[in-house]
């Protein structure tokens, strides 16, 4: 992430020098109050996907949702304590429901229980894999897309819920497969 | 109308009843829950402007634009439309900037038509990677993603050609 920044940051200054110099500033300045906006229209989409999780917690369901879950997680993440399992559990359910803003304040503090497990500067392979799974997570009904192809006269709006489908689950799939994949091979190359 | 859409409200009514039954106190503990809020979005913002300034940088620079240019050859070989490629490169950084794009395509080439389709797909079927990749590691000790990062732009493109595909037969 950092060498990606840094490379993106460098050449498009440079270009800029180049190309318009009195852009760049300004350019940074409203991407900065993009930025801001963004998280205060995210502060009170979370506030609620929060208070919601907090219901699923306090009522129990959030541990049985874990367990229900339990083999799949053991599988994907290996062995975590009860605490992360329920926000990987209640993350993965997000995902699947496809409430992408309910993923990631959950995402979040299962990260930052497999963290305290890590204890490491590199992510844990579970770390990695919750990250790619969320990368690449899997889209059931793509509302936003219907909804303009409608705006833009579109006869058969939602011929490409099926087509997402299978490509969403096929990225997903793929993604379990090369974390596990790299997992082995970083594993072989240490010994 | 769609049955989805059913889908959240229903889990919601399920879930208060729920809470009435377990003599959840729903109204404090609700608002209790939505105050983490305030320290999640405190400690993702600075993290939030750090990679908009490069996104915004690398748009207005024209990069973006070059890089499609340069890149439309090699994404014409692997199937995919080079109409597609500036969308393509944009969607992993930014939900609103491939928006836009996408907006661009359905204007310019009709929402039903095999392109606008495709470009419906890769949008529905893939996230912004790089959000993910910068707020989840935002508040851990950990920051290295080793081949987060790689594997997660592999299995996009993929799903990328596996849509082109599949828009030609449905």
């Amino acid at each position: 992430m950092k060498k990606i920044w840094f490379f993106m940051v460098l050449s498009s200054i440079v270009t800029l020098i180049f190309v318009n110099p009195e852009d760049c500033i300004n350019a940074m300045m409203n991407a900065g109050s993009d930025a801001v906006a963004l998280t205060i229209k995210l502060l009170g989409i979370y506030a609620v996907w929060l208070g919601i999780i907090a219901l699923v917690d306090a009522t129990g369901l959030s541990n049985k949702i874990a367990n229900l879950l339990d083999p799949v997680i053991d599988w994907l993440f290996g062995r975590t304590d009860s605490e992360t399992k329920k926000y990987l559990a209640l993350n993965m359910s997000a995902n699947l429901l496809g409430l992408g803003n309910a993923c990631t304040p959950t995402g979040l503090k299962a990260m930052e229980g497999l963290d305290r497990q890590n204890n490491s500067l590199t992510a844990s392979t579970a770390m990695i894999m919750l990250v790619v799974i969320n990368a690449t997570s899997i889209q059931l009904i793509p509302t936003t897309v219907i909804g303009l192809r409608q705006q833009y006269g579109s006869t058969s709006s939602s011929d490409i819920i099926v087509p997402t489908l299978i490509a969403t689950i096929i990225s997903t799939v793929l993604a379990v497969f090369l974390v596990k994949l790299c997992a082995k091979i970083k594993e072989r190359l240490k010994r | 109308m769609n049955i989805s859409v059913y889908i959240t409200p229903v889990l919601l009514v399920l879930l208060l009843l729920y809470c009435a039954k377990k003599r959840v106190n729903a109204y404090g503990t609700f608002a209790n829950g939505a105050k983490d809020a305030i320290k999640l979005c405190l400690d993702v913002l600075p993290f939030l402007v750090t990679i908009f300034v490069a996104i915004q940088l690398f748009k207005i620079s024209g990069l973006t634009s070059l890089l499609a240019n340069f890149l439309s050859p090699i994404m014409n070989t692997i199937q995919i439309p080079s109409e597609l490629t500036e969308l393509m490169l944009i969607r992993p950084f930014s939900g609103s900037g491939s928006l836009a794009l996408l907006e661009d395509i359905f204007s310019t080439y009709g929402a039903d038509s095999y392109i606008a389709r495709c470009a419906s797909v890769i949008m529905g079927s893939s996230e912004t990677i790089f959000y993910v990749a910068t707020i989840y590691p935002s508040q851990t000790k950990a920051k290295r993603l080793v081949y987060a990062i790689p594997v997660a732009l592999v299995c996009n493109i993929f799903s990328a050609i596996i849509a082109c595909i599949v828009c030609r037969f449905c």
